[in-house]
């Protein structure tokens, strides 16, 4: 098999043409969105463009430190995006979550780095790709989350104020909240892994594909990579909610 | 019977909601009157403590609410609020899943049946509650709160969707109920036939600028 064919710089900027036609129908449907995609096409390519180069110095000169800091922009990046998203959100549960976050996504990556693939954390040819799919999908689970979450606890207001005067502990009214918004962002991770295979190929393995990589490892990665990403959405969510809800109540059991 | 149930004094919850001086009595009708957003509503919630005052001083039978157990407090002082919730359920399961918050097992449907048509609940128990109109859904509410029995109940306008002969009705019954059960009550309304009627201690509260 050989491996991935080298981009001509000329041909590569050709895809770039598929972007007029979304151009023209979202202008016929009225959809006003065309300054965000032009917006996010060229922060996408700026974004990656940046990338590239960087990973290409850190894997010619694969030093521990350079990973380290990789690992740390990742998820200074990702917390700060859940959290500064939300102004609802006091500072005690912004905490929750930059802890979870942190805490599950190194837990779930240290595992299937060092344990599954076997190979060093700071080898940046495995972490950093591995990090960025563990990461990036935990976030967008508690993303997911804590829309759920906080949405749903405003407009259960009333219901909520009538348990508190019923006598009912805080917590024991906050927790269904907890799990239904953990159930709603594990519901897109399980899904995909019921599609696997049949509805589509992954990016992952289709990636190692194009690059040479036999399928039958490649499946080997997506399978492992599935699991990982749920079990550290699952991990992150729940953490991030059970930690942070208690930031909601007082000592006198009043909500705040 | 004299004593005083609740004593506010110099309770602020902020800046412009005062309580310079507030006695709610024991064994007495206390009613609450004053204009909208002069702080009614406010004032039951500091007295169940699902709110906290910033300063000031407020007693529970003659000792500091701080020094009970909110929960516990919560459960003895009943606050029945203005905004009815009910679940999606018959009016009967709403008693099931409301006893099962409180841990405490399911009542007779004779003593159901009796708190229901002490409140004017005059549609058949196995009717979903979503499909209640707003008067029949308060009163429903109310029915649970009260067949609960706490020591003090605090009743946030109940008659607000009812007309004046039903609200006339309800408040004699759930008064007699509460005089035979020795429950203490203290209601807010802005009905003035009703305040008139059943007033035992009338409360002014005025509204600050």
């Amino acid at each position: 098999m050989e491996g991935a064919v080298t981009l001509n710089i000329f041909k590569f900027s050709l895809i770039y043409l598929l972007l007029i036609i979304v151009l023209i129908i979202m202008k016929k449907s009225k959809v006003n969105q065309t300054k965000l995609l032009l917006i996010a096409s060229i922060r996408m390519s700026v974004q990656l463009v940046t990338v590239g180069y960087i990973l290409t110095y850190v894997f010619g000169n694969p030093k521990p430190i350079f990973t380290v800091i990789f690992l740390m922009l990742m998820i200074t990046f990702s917390v700060h995006r859940v959290i500064s998203s939300r102004k609802d959100l006091n500072r005690n549960f912004k905490i929750a979550i930059g802890a979870s976050l942190t805490f599950s996504g190194l837990f779930v990556l240290i595992f299937f780095v060092a344990v599954v693939v076997n190979k060093s954390i700071f080898n940046p040819q495995y972490t950093i790709p591995l990090a960025g799919m563990i990461i990036g999908n935990a976030m967008t689970g508690v993303n997911i989350a804590i829309k759920t979450f906080m949405d749903d606890l405003s407009k259960e207001k009333i219901k909520i104020n009538t348990l508190l005067n019923l006598g009912v502990e805080p917590k024991d009214i906050l927790k269904p909240f907890a799990n239904n918004a953990l159930e709603t962002a594990l519901i897109p991770t399980i899904n995909s892994m019921l599609g696997m295979g049949i509805i589509f190929l992954p990016g992952m393995m289709t990636g190692q594909i194009l690059s040479g990589t036999l399928p039958t490892t490649a499946i080997m990665y997506q399978i492992a990579i599935m699991i990982a990403i749920c079990t550290s959405v699952c991990i992150t969510v729940f953490l991030s909610l059970n930690l942070g809800y208690k930031s909601l109540y007082n000592d006198r059991k009043q909500f705040i | 019977m004299n004593e005083l149930l609740f004593k506010a004094s110099n309770l602020i919850y902020k800046a412009n909601l005062t309580y310079d001086s507030i006695k709610i009595k024991q064994g007495k009708i206390n009613f609450i009157v004053g204009e909208s957003g002069c702080g009614k509503s406010t004032f039951l919630k500091l007295l169940n403590q699902s709110i906290n005052s910033v300063s000031g001083e407020l007693l529970y039978k003659g000792m500091s609410i701080d020094e009970y157990e909110p929960i516990a407090l919560r459960r003895e002082v009943s606050l029945v609020s203005a905004d009815p919730f009910l679940f999606d359920e018959s009016i009967l399961d709403n008693f099931k899943t409301f006893y099962s918050l409180r841990q405490l097992p399911m009542p007779s449907s004779d003593y159901i049946n009796y708190i229901t048509d002490l409140c004017s609940v005059n549609v058949p128990l196995d009717q979903n509650a979503s499909t209640l109109s707003s008067g029949e859904r308060q009163r429903v509410y109310i029915s649970i709160f009260l067949s609960l029995c706490p020591k003090v109940i605090l009743l946030d306008e109940p008659t607000s969707a009812l007309d004046e002969k039903n609200s006339h009705k309800i408040m004699e019954n759930i008064i007699n109920f509460c005089k035979e059960k020795h429950i203490d009550i203290v209601v807010v309304s802005h009905d003035k036939n009703i305040v008139e009627e059943f007033c035992e201690n009338k409360i002014e509260m005025i509204k600050e600028f």
